[in-house]
């Protein structure tokens, strides 16, 4: 709308353009929708160089995509694990019979504690002959060396790795224990090795993201500076920066959009790849894991991830872009 | 309408364009720029369309100083501002018909709306009914009246001309001249670039005379209407 002349319109009696509000209002979304479209219309003109950045996009989405899957399972697994924690709680020697069975009452009666298993010293030294190979040589010990064992297995709320290690403080404070152990050591490096996993995927995932955005902003030049002519002319009749570059930005909406989609086929396909594998590997240990796929939170996640690089790129390549074309 | 106040340009590496330019073209007058090539014809244009800004003094558009718009309110400006240029910069992927609509567009017109003032703006410049051809399959004179078409759709008060008539053989020539002219007559202030001086003088308007960025006639003191001979360059 111009502002400058609308005086010296009216006083020649020129028809005005008039354009109330409102209407600019609706025509603001019209516009945007018609440019969406238009921008859409210049792709399928363009199949193969768009489809190239696209490809790009996607591809390059699908490896942190696949990694994320990976952690995701492993998580899993490990959590598994996490659940399966013992407490193993030796107890002094000299107790008797009625004073063991009277301690793992009361342990099992703690609110922490879901069940507590007794090896006692004799069922033990049994398990050790069997198991140990040294056979007859225990028969000549003049008496039992092993301690009564309670294994105390927490409920499902102490569990944790942090839970479980403060039950074990407090069961170690007990009269009647010398000492208990919570095997957590191998527990703990399994996690701190997801977290290293995490996070160098992260940092990968990260660096393909930017390397997304560098190659839709180069792209998204490319378009601006082939249509150098076209945006001085406009610029000439009066358009905007903001109207210019609305259809490369929905060029770089576009490329999200598609480039996300291609992301999902591309980790479907290779995830039930890996997982035909994974089904054989399993069995092989009598297990029948599998590979769980992106759900439907991750896809829209992926999706939305891959929108917004394309528009970050392209809005990139449009600030520095546009602005710098000038009539001539 | 447009008034310039002791307006210099000097273009980076010291080449000076304008040199202490005064003038006045009132609103609904049609006035010439005269004077050989590089005389600073265009530079003048393009500071009023803002597409540079003066190094010194002051231009005025309807009382506005454009050294106060800003680079946003620019394409606002150029809005009721008609262009048209020796090269028509006309869209050679887009019909006559969305070339011409192209202002109409960015200022929010659907196709359907457009559709009327376009036609009567093509119908004016004598182009009726060839809305749906491409600029490649017109004339060069018809792609000129295209482009004459493109700036006047909206209606703009200004309309500015930089050797329309540059390309063409004189009896076009005259043709779009006379178009001004109809335009000039509803009211519309024209200011034409040119260096046909046949023409010029023909046509007995007001003419401005640049030598080497300096105004050397301002078309008043000579009479507006006394025809300019070739001596005065």
């Amino acid at each position: 709308m111009g502002f400058l002349m609308r005086k010296a319109e009216q006083r020649k009696g020129a028809k005005a353009v008039k354009i109330s509000p409102w209407r600019r209002f609706l025509m603001f979304f019209v516009n945007n929708f018609q440019q969406a479209l238009g921008s859409l219309g210049e792709l399928s003109r363009t199949p193969m160089a768009s489809l190239m950045t696209i490809a790009v996009l996607g591809l390059s989405l699908t490896l942190p995509t696949t990694l994320y899957v990976v952690v995701k399972n492993a998580q899993a697994i490990s959590a598994e694990w996490d659940s399966a924690a013992e407490i193993n709680v030796f107890l002094r020697k000299e107790l008797s019979p009625q004073e063991v069975q009277t301690f793992r009452e009361r342990i099992r009666l703690m609110a922490e504690v879901d069940r507590v298993e007794l090896i006692d010293k004799e069922a033990g030294l049994a398990e050790f002959q069997a198991n140990s190979g040294f056979g007859s040589a225990i028969d000549y010990l003049q008496e039992n060396p092993l301690p009564d064992v309670l294994i105390v297995v927490p409920t499902a709320d102490f569990q944790s790795v942090e839970r479980a290690q403060m039950l074990l403080t407090t069961l170690e404070q007990e009269r009647e224990v010398t000492s208990a152990s919570l095997d957590l050591k191998w527990l703990e490096r399994l996690q701190a090795l997801v977290r290293v996993v995490e996070n160098s995927f992260a940092a990968l995932g990260l660096l393909l993201c930017t390397a997304v955005v560098l190659i839709v902003g180069n792209t998204i030049r490319l378009a601006i500076l082939n249509r150098r002519d076209e945006i001085m002319i406009m610029k000439l009749v009066g358009a905007t920066d903001a109207y210019i570059q609305r259809p490369f930005l929905y060029t770089g909406f576009w490329y999200g959009v598609v480039g996300g989609i291609i992301a999902w086929l591309a980790t479907t396909i290779i995830v039930i790849w890996i997982d035909a594998s994974i089904v054989q590997f399993s069995s092989l240990y009598e297990s029948d894991m599998s590979l769980q796929g992106l759900s439907l939170h991750d896809m829209l996640v992926v999706w939305l991830v891959a929108i917004g690089l394309g528009l970050i790129g392209s809005w990139i390549a449009v600030r520095r872009h546009v602005s710098a074309i000038e009539p001539k | 309408m447009i008034r310039f106040e002791q307006v210099s340009k000097t273009y980076p590496g010291g080449f000076q364009a304008l040199n202490r330019v005064n003038f006045h073209v009132a609103a609904g007058e049609l006035a010439f720029l005269t004077g050989h090539s590089g005389a600073g014809k265009s530079t003048l244009l393009r500071l009023v369309a803002l597409m540079e800004r003066p190094t010194l003094g002051r231009v005025l558009i309807n009382g506005h100083d454009l050294n106060k718009i800003s680079r946003r309110q620019v394409p606002y400006l150029r809005r009721d501002i008609g262009m048209i240029f020796q090269d028509h910069r006309l869209l050679m992927d887009k019909t006559v018909f969305d070339n011409v609509a192209l202002p109409l567009y960015i200022e929010g017109y659907t196709q359907s709306e457009a559709r009327k003032r376009v036609q009567a703006a093509l119908d004016k410049v004598g182009l009726g009914g060839q809305e749906r051809k491409y600029p490649i399959m017109l004339s060069g004179g018809e792609q000129q009246r295209v482009g004459i078409a493109r700036a006047i759709v909206n209606k703009p008060p200004l309309l500015l001309a930089d050797e329309p008539t540059g390309n063409l053989d004189p009896s076009l020539s005259l043709e779009i001249m006379n178009l001004f002219e109809s335009f000039h007559q509803v009211g519309v202030s024209v200011l034409i670039a040119t260096h046909d001086l046949a023409l010029v003088a023909r046509m007995r308007h007001r003419n401005l005379v640049l030598r080497n960025g300096a105004m050397i006639d301002d078309g008043l003191a000579s009479g507006a209407y006394e025809p300019l001979d070739e001596e005065s360059f």
